[in-house]
Protein backbone atom coordinates (compact mmCIF):
# COMPACT_ATOMS: atom_id res chain seq x y z
CA UNK A 1 0.00 0.00 0.00
CA UNK A 2 2.79 2.39 0.94
CA UNK A 3 4.65 1.24 -2.21
CA UNK A 4 1.70 2.13 -4.48
CA UNK A 5 1.37 5.56 -2.86
CA UNK A 6 5.07 6.19 -3.36
CA UNK A 7 4.81 5.18 -7.03
CA UNK A 8 1.87 7.51 -7.59
CA UNK A 9 3.72 10.40 -5.92
CA UNK A 10 6.83 9.73 -8.01
CA UNK A 11 4.75 9.68 -11.22
CA UNK A 12 3.11 13.01 -10.33
CA UNK A 13 6.46 14.60 -9.60
CA UNK A 14 8.00 13.23 -12.83
CA UNK A 15 5.18 14.49 -15.10
CA UNK A 16 6.25 17.86 -16.57
CA UNK A 17 4.03 20.88 -16.07
CA UNK A 18 2.42 21.30 -19.50
CA UNK A 19 0.01 24.08 -18.71
CA UNK A 20 -2.34 25.49 -21.28
CA UNK A 21 0.21 26.06 -24.06
CA UNK A 22 -0.64 22.90 -26.04
CA UNK A 23 -4.31 23.89 -26.01
CA UNK A 24 -3.46 27.37 -27.25
CA UNK A 25 -1.37 25.78 -30.00
CA UNK A 26 -4.28 23.57 -31.02
CA UNK A 27 -6.69 26.52 -30.93
CA UNK A 28 -4.31 28.61 -33.04
CA UNK A 29 -3.99 25.70 -35.48
CA UNK A 30 -7.76 25.57 -35.82
CA UNK A 31 -8.14 29.31 -36.24
CA UNK A 32 -5.48 29.65 -38.95
CA UNK A 33 -4.16 26.50 -40.63
CA UNK A 34 -0.47 26.17 -39.86
CA UNK A 35 -0.41 28.77 -37.09
CA UNK A 36 -0.06 26.09 -34.40
CA UNK A 37 3.09 24.78 -36.09
CA UNK A 38 4.34 28.33 -36.53
CA UNK A 39 4.09 28.85 -32.75
CA UNK A 40 6.14 25.68 -32.34
CA UNK A 41 8.74 27.02 -34.80
CA UNK A 42 8.05 24.27 -37.36
CA UNK A 43 8.29 26.73 -40.22
CA UNK A 44 8.19 24.29 -43.12
CA UNK A 45 5.11 22.48 -41.86
CA UNK A 46 3.37 25.76 -41.04
CA UNK A 47 3.88 27.06 -44.56
CA UNK A 48 2.85 23.84 -46.28
CA UNK A 49 -0.27 23.35 -44.17
CA UNK A 50 -1.41 26.93 -44.65
CA UNK A 51 -0.89 26.91 -48.41
CA UNK A 52 -2.37 23.44 -48.99
CA UNK A 53 -5.42 23.79 -46.77
CA UNK A 54 -5.96 27.33 -47.96
CA UNK A 55 -5.75 26.25 -51.57
CA UNK A 56 -8.29 23.47 -51.05
CA UNK A 57 -10.65 25.83 -49.25
CA UNK A 58 -10.36 28.58 -51.84
CA UNK A 59 -10.71 26.15 -54.73
CA UNK A 60 -13.74 24.69 -53.04
CA UNK A 61 -15.46 28.04 -52.70
CA UNK A 62 -14.46 29.15 -56.18
CA UNK A 63 -15.90 25.91 -57.57
CA UNK A 64 -19.31 26.71 -56.16
CA UNK A 65 -19.02 24.47 -53.14
CA UNK A 66 -21.75 24.25 -50.54
CA UNK A 67 -21.01 25.21 -46.94
CA UNK A 68 -23.00 23.28 -44.38
CA UNK A 69 -24.96 25.02 -41.66
CA UNK A 70 -25.65 23.50 -38.25
CA UNK A 71 -28.78 21.42 -38.66
CA UNK A 72 -29.36 19.03 -35.79
CA UNK A 73 -32.25 17.35 -37.59
CA UNK A 74 -29.85 15.84 -40.12
CA UNK A 75 -26.78 14.01 -38.78
CA UNK A 76 -25.01 14.22 -42.15
CA UNK A 77 -25.50 17.98 -42.32
CA UNK A 78 -24.24 18.29 -38.75
CA UNK A 79 -21.13 16.25 -39.57
CA UNK A 80 -20.61 18.34 -42.70
CA UNK A 81 -20.92 21.51 -40.65
CA UNK A 82 -18.36 20.25 -38.12
CA UNK A 83 -15.96 19.32 -40.91
CA UNK A 84 -16.36 22.72 -42.57
CA UNK A 85 -15.92 24.47 -39.23
CA UNK A 86 -12.54 22.77 -38.79
CA UNK A 87 -11.24 24.94 -41.63
CA UNK A 88 -11.18 27.81 -39.13
CA UNK A 89 -10.69 31.27 -40.59
CA UNK A 90 -11.54 30.09 -44.10
CA UNK A 91 -14.98 28.94 -42.99
CA UNK A 92 -15.59 32.08 -40.94
CA UNK A 93 -14.46 34.35 -43.77
CA UNK A 94 -16.65 32.49 -46.25
CA UNK A 95 -19.67 32.85 -44.00
CA UNK A 96 -19.01 36.55 -43.38
CA UNK A 97 -18.57 37.18 -47.11
CA UNK A 98 -21.68 35.14 -47.90
CA UNK A 99 -19.86 32.53 -49.97
CA UNK A 100 -20.55 28.84 -50.18
CA UNK A 101 -24.31 29.14 -50.15
CA UNK A 102 -24.87 27.25 -53.38
CA UNK A 103 -27.45 24.54 -53.68
CA UNK A 104 -25.76 21.19 -53.15
CA UNK A 105 -28.04 19.77 -55.82
CA UNK A 106 -26.08 21.61 -58.50
CA UNK A 107 -23.64 19.11 -59.96
CA UNK A 108 -20.90 21.58 -60.68
CA UNK A 109 -20.74 22.53 -57.01
CA UNK A 110 -20.19 19.00 -55.74
CA UNK A 111 -16.43 18.95 -56.18
CA UNK A 112 -16.18 22.28 -54.40
CA UNK A 113 -18.15 20.94 -51.44
CA UNK A 114 -15.74 18.02 -51.13
CA UNK A 115 -12.69 20.29 -51.50
CA UNK A 116 -13.85 22.42 -48.60
CA UNK A 117 -14.76 19.44 -46.43
CA UNK A 118 -11.30 18.01 -47.08
CA UNK A 119 -9.67 21.29 -46.13
CA UNK A 120 -11.49 21.20 -42.79
CA UNK A 121 -10.64 17.58 -42.06
CA UNK A 122 -6.99 18.03 -43.01
CA UNK A 123 -6.81 21.03 -40.68
CA UNK A 124 -8.19 18.83 -37.92
CA UNK A 125 -5.30 16.41 -38.47
CA UNK A 126 -2.85 19.31 -38.50
CA UNK A 127 -4.06 20.82 -35.25
CA UNK A 128 -3.91 17.43 -33.55
CA UNK A 129 -0.34 17.07 -34.86
CA UNK A 130 0.53 20.49 -33.43
CA UNK A 131 -0.94 19.47 -30.07
CA UNK A 132 1.10 16.25 -30.03
CA UNK A 133 4.28 18.19 -30.77
CA UNK A 134 3.46 20.71 -28.03
CA UNK A 135 2.98 17.98 -25.39
CA UNK A 136 6.16 16.24 -26.50
CA UNK A 137 4.67 13.10 -28.07
CA UNK A 138 6.19 14.00 -31.44
CA UNK A 139 9.06 16.15 -32.71
CA UNK B 1 -16.45 20.55 -66.32
CA UNK B 2 -16.05 22.30 -62.97
CA UNK B 3 -16.46 26.04 -62.90
CA UNK B 4 -13.84 28.10 -61.06
CA UNK B 5 -14.82 31.69 -61.63
CA UNK B 6 -14.00 32.28 -65.27
CA UNK B 7 -11.67 29.26 -65.34
CA UNK B 8 -13.11 25.90 -66.21
CA UNK B 9 -11.42 22.85 -64.70
CA UNK B 10 -11.91 19.41 -66.12
CA UNK B 11 -12.73 16.60 -63.73
CA UNK B 12 -9.21 15.23 -64.19
CA UNK B 13 -7.69 18.59 -63.28
CA UNK B 14 -9.84 18.65 -60.13
CA UNK B 15 -8.59 15.16 -59.25
CA UNK B 16 -4.96 16.22 -59.75
CA UNK B 17 -5.32 19.30 -57.57
CA UNK B 18 -7.14 17.40 -54.83
CA UNK B 19 -4.59 14.58 -54.87
CA UNK B 20 -1.62 16.95 -54.85
CA UNK B 21 -2.66 19.08 -51.88
CA UNK B 22 -3.94 16.16 -49.84
CA UNK B 23 -0.78 14.13 -50.46
CA UNK B 24 1.37 17.13 -49.58
CA UNK B 25 -0.28 17.52 -46.18
CA UNK B 26 -0.06 13.79 -45.46
CA UNK B 27 3.61 13.75 -46.45
CA UNK B 28 4.45 16.53 -44.02
CA UNK B 29 2.34 15.02 -41.26
CA UNK B 30 3.80 11.54 -41.42
CA UNK B 31 7.41 11.95 -42.58
CA UNK B 32 10.34 13.92 -41.20
CA UNK B 33 13.14 14.22 -43.76
CA UNK B 34 12.84 15.85 -47.18
CA UNK B 35 13.60 12.64 -49.08
CA UNK B 36 11.02 10.67 -47.14
CA UNK B 37 8.45 13.39 -47.70
CA UNK B 38 9.10 13.54 -51.43
CA UNK B 39 8.83 9.76 -51.78
CA UNK B 40 5.63 9.68 -49.75
CA UNK B 41 4.18 12.61 -51.71
CA UNK B 42 4.81 10.87 -55.01
CA UNK B 43 3.47 7.53 -53.78
CA UNK B 44 0.32 9.03 -52.25
CA UNK B 45 -0.33 11.31 -55.26
CA UNK B 46 -0.07 8.44 -57.72
CA UNK B 47 -2.23 6.30 -55.48
CA UNK B 48 -4.98 8.90 -55.34
CA UNK B 49 -4.98 9.51 -59.09
CA UNK B 50 -4.74 5.87 -60.14
CA UNK B 51 -7.49 4.76 -57.77
CA UNK B 52 -9.73 7.59 -58.97
CA UNK B 53 -9.16 6.63 -62.60
CA UNK B 54 -9.71 2.94 -61.80
CA UNK B 55 -12.98 3.72 -60.01
CA UNK B 56 -14.05 5.78 -62.99
CA UNK B 57 -13.49 2.87 -65.33
CA UNK B 58 -15.28 0.50 -62.95
CA UNK B 59 -18.31 2.79 -63.07
CA UNK B 60 -18.14 3.15 -66.85
CA UNK B 61 -20.43 0.19 -67.71
CA UNK B 62 -23.22 1.60 -65.55
CA UNK B 63 -25.38 4.19 -67.32
CA UNK B 64 -26.16 7.57 -65.75
CA UNK B 65 -29.84 8.11 -64.85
Amino acid sequence: MAGKQATKTLKKEAAPAIGLFPYWVAAAGWAVPGLGHLLLKKWDRAAVFFVSIGALAVLGLASGGHLYSPDLSSPFDTLGFLADLCAGCFYLAARILGLGAFDIGQAWGDYGTVFFLTAGLLNLLCLLDAYDIAVGKKE
Amino acid sequence: MVRVGTIALTHFQAILLFAFFTSLVFAFLSRKTLNERLKYLLWAFLGFVLVAVALGWLMYPFPRP
